[in-house]
């Protein structure tokens, strides 16, 4: 078959960079593959997505060698805006690809349509099957901009997808969205391929990529170095020594076959089926008879359980409900209490009363009714900059909060309004800097940095702050594995000061390895508030129906009834599995 | 705050932008043009029967109350006071005295800017922001203006919820925005607050690029406008009346040299 994508010695260098972002790359995909790109951050994959799109040279400076054809077409050589009927890229910020000449999402989806003159019955036919295909259709009337960051990537996928490019180009699809949607879109991109579009999509998260992909392109510092299918690339030791990582169920079974739960010759699996399936066709000797009929669920506890909250906590709240001046109640009676040394994780879907929750832990809203105490003090009797000597929140969108010249400077502005001395200032930023490896770009511009880089220095500059409870929302997306094993240090060093940490996530599984107490919410309400440890089946359900579960837990509960203790014990062991 | 439209199907709402567009014009120039005192507040009353007929009445009519009464006496005490005393009132306020010719240029003044905001509120509360741009650009206005005109009416709201999320982002690293504190808050808030927006216009671009805004060629439109036979006819009586009334204005004001 001939390939659809042919990509032959592509190098390019961004003008102001010392190294190539892709070097020497050639690769060459058949029409209906879906091909995953994976990498550490600044490996050179949103690079190889907006060349494939002609994004760049278009719209970057840079030095650019090669050839790229995709679907016939020159990519380097044609504008984008010609590009469209041959190659459809979704970036992985969607705000930044809202037309703004659209009042609702329904306009929005058949933008592109429109200015191709693509006839009007066809327009609406297309927008109403892409509108579907998202699960957009009832947000049809709404404005793009008052959408969920969910939302609106859902929104800017359908938007492409209605162009029906037959080489579909996507960045990090799932950075924004929930473990639901992206189960969702992973069916809906197999079938697109099954009907012919080539599907060539970047991705941090493994586990999704190992599910979907027939190929993947593995980039480090810009050059590939593997390149095969998803059963013999993603279970690659070089994958482990670069850092990049495996997909959790291979850690799993390479944990379990050191202590031969696992046989020696089987080869590690990418996938949950794969995982179930080597435990299951390991024969059940003797000495590691099934466990009784108890539960999965018994907390076997290999990490220390969670010490009991002492003394007062931190920030509670009793009883309280919040309503915006829309008349949406969006917390419907919630009490609740974060005491010292916790790592707690605020689980729910898009609309549940997160953020609304965490705009109360330091003041920013105020109850409708019921208290909020935070180291003792009511909310509503003291001001925000007093709470936050307590209380620090990093929200998601880092471009709201990064105004400094240099990363330090950045760092230095939230000691400097809690009015230490210098000499303190100096001590907390230096100690935020190491912790979050950003000492070597400490006198940069913050926009200088990578996303990830951004990232973690958004959460330095509130951690230098020295606050008793650091609140994170959504601090994964966009994170590779080694920054987020330095979260997960971060929350372990937090807790050993006494201090606690409340993330906000859709990432399941880092909940699970680094966060000890899961908050669940529902409704403007607290449906469940327990630590892993102590779960039973029932919380494991609830779990279940709302957020869905990490991966240690879904393989705990599928081999209930044939695991070995040893087995359970390792599946239900909450640690960096990396 | 969207835009000022209001959703329904009645009246105004039902006919073709251009018609609601030629007959805005046609009313803002009848008030300007026409020198008889009355004429505008005539029209004005003309207005408000249309804006109740369209279902938009009272909405309206906030707007224009809350909107215009500070102007309108404002306008009334400067010009009332400061006009040159040809025929004094009774009414003397310390040494400044109400004159008649001050009262009448104030009254002048303000109906006619009450119509000129009447008139153009009460299209945008019965057109859809779209479908005007839309309906301009069919009749030659560039593709590129119409996106700048569709943009500026969306990026309001938008730039107020990016700094409310500012303000609560720098709030929460301990920012404070009491009292003269404020003064210093202004980097921490204007910076992201403009970097975003020049990043944004880049993103844009792009954008639109990829939805081939630029691209030559057809175009479809979702939106559908209806004109009537009725409504061209129309549109072609108020554009003769407007032709007539610049004429007429002109031929008066010519002549006064002569």
């Amino acid at each position: 078959m001939n390939p659809i994508v042919e990509l032959s010695a592509l190098t390019f260098r961004h003008t102001l960079a010392r190294k190539p972002a892709l070097n020497n790359l050639s690769v060459s995909i058949p029409a209906g593959q879906i091909c995953g790109v994976i990498g550490r951050t600044g490996a050179g994959k949103s690079t190889l997505t907006a060349l494939c799109a002609g994004f760049i040279p278009q719209f970057y400076a840079g030095k650019l060698s090669g050839t790229a054809i995709v679907d016939g077409q020159d990519v380097l050589a044609r504008p984008v805006a010609e590009l469209v009927r041959h190659v459809g890229l979704v970036s992985s910020n969607p705000f930044s690809q809202i037309s703004g000449a659209c009042f609702t999402v329904f306009e929005e989806v058949g933008f592109g349509l429109e200015n191709i003159g693509v006839p009007r019955d066809e327009i609406l036919e297309r927008v109403e099957w892409a509108l579907q295909a998202l699960q957009l259709s009832e947000l049809r009337d709404r404005s793009p901009y008052e959408l969920s960051g969910g939302q609106q990537q859902r929104m800017v996928i359908a938007a492409t997808l209605a162009m029906r490019p037959p080489v579909l180009v996507l960045d990090e699809p799932t950075a924004q969205l929930d473990p639901q949607t992206i189960e969702h879109l992973a069916e809906l991109l197999r079938d697109l391929a099954r009907q012919g579009t080539t599907i060539l999509f970047a991705e941090h998260r493994l586990e999704w990529t190992a599910s979907l992909a027939e190929r993947i392109l593995v980039l480090d510092r810009g050059e590939l170095i593997l390149d095969g299918p998803p059963d013999t690339v993603l279970n690659d030791p070089l994958l482990r020594e670069r850092e990049i990582g495996w997909p959790r169920p291979a850690y799993l079974a390479d944990r379990a076959r050191a202590i031969e739960l696992w046989p020696a010759q089987r080869p590690l699996p990418i996938t949950l089926d794969g995982l179930l399936d080597g435990f299951r066709a390991v024969p059940p000797d003797a000495k590691r008879a099934p466990a009784a009929s108890s539960s999965a669920a018994e907390p076997t506890a290999p990490t220390p359980p969670t010490p009991p909250a002492t003394g007062t906590p931190i920030v509670s709240l009793d009883g309280v409900r919040f309503s915006y001046p829309s008349g949406v109640e969006a917390l419907r009676g919630v009490s609740l209490a974060f005491g010292a040394g916790e790592r707690v994780a605020l689980l729910g879907r898009n609309g549940a009363g997160k953020s609304t929750l965490v705009r109360h832990l330091n003041g920013l809203l105020q109850p409708s009714a019921g208290t909020v105490l935070v180291q003792q003090q009511d909310t509503r009797r003291t001001t925000v900059a007093r709470c936050a000597r307590h209380v620090g929140i990093v929200f998601q969108d880092v471009r709201n909060q990064l105004f400094a010249r240099t990363v330090r400077d950045e760092l230095r502005f939230g000691p400097r309004n809690l009015g230490y001395n210098a000499r303190k200032i100096e001590e907390l930023v230096e100690m935020a800097l190491q912790r979050l490896q950003l000492v070597d770009v400490a006198d940069l511009h913050p926009y200088d940095l990578s996303p990830a880089q951004r990232r973690l220095t958004a959460i330095a500059a509130v951690l230098a702050m020295d606050v008793d409870l650091l609140v994170l929302d959504e601090p994964t997306a966009g994170l590779d594995n080694p920054s987020i094993a330095l979260l997960e240090q971060l929350g372990r060093d937090l807790v050993a000061q006494g201090k606690s940490v409340v993330v906000v996530s859709h990432d399941l599984d880092f909940c699970f390895e680094a966060l000890d107490r899961v908050v669940l919410m529902r409704d403007g309400q607290v449906i469940l508030d327990r630590a892993w440890n102590a779960m039973a089946a029932p919380d494991y359900a609830l779990l279940e129906e709302t957020v869905g579960l990490p991966v240690q837990l879904q393989a705990a509960l599928a081999l209930e009834d044939t695991a070995p203790p040893e087995l359970r014990q390792l599946l239900l062991q909450r640690d960096t599995l990396m | 705050m969207r835009s000022a439209y209001v959703s329904n199907s009645r009246m105004l709402s039902t006919l073709h932008p251009l018609t609601k567009t030629v007959m805005v014009v046609l009313l803002i120039l009848a008030a300007y043009l026409i020198p008889w005192l009355w004429w505008p507040i005539t029209l004005f009353a003309l207005i408000v029967v249309l804006a109740f007929a369209s279902g938009v009445g009272r909405s309206f009519l906030r707007t224009i109350v809350l909107g215009m009464l500070p102007i309108v006496i404002s306008v009334f005490l400067i010009q009332g006071l400061l006009f040159p005393p040809a025929d004094a009132t009774p009414f003397t306020f310390g040494p400044l005295t109400l004159t008649y010719e001050g009262l009448a240029l104030a009254f002048s003044v303000s109906t006619r800017l009450l119509l000129f905001t009447s008139a153009v509120l009460l299209l945008l509360r019965t057109t859809h922001p779209a479908d005007l741009v839309y309906a301009l650009t069919q009749r030659g206005l560039p593709h590129s203006t119409g996106y700048i005109l569709l943009v500026s009416l969306q990026i309001f709201p938008e730039m107020v919820a990016r700094a409310t999320a500012i303000l609560e982002a720098q709030r929460s690293r301990g920012l404070d925005t009491q009292g003269w504190r404020r003064v210093l808050a202004l980097l921490p808030l204007t910076g992201p607050l403009v970097v975003g927006a020049l990043a944004d216009v880049e993103e844009r671009a792009m954008a639109l690029e990829s939805r081939a805004y630029m691209v030559r060629g057809p175009k479809t439109s979702l939106r559908q406008l209806h004109d009537t036979a009725a409504q061209r006819w129309v549109r072609l009586l108020m554009i003769v009346a407007i032709v007539a009334l610049i004429v007429w204005r002109l031929s008066l004001f010519v002549s006064t040299f002569l």
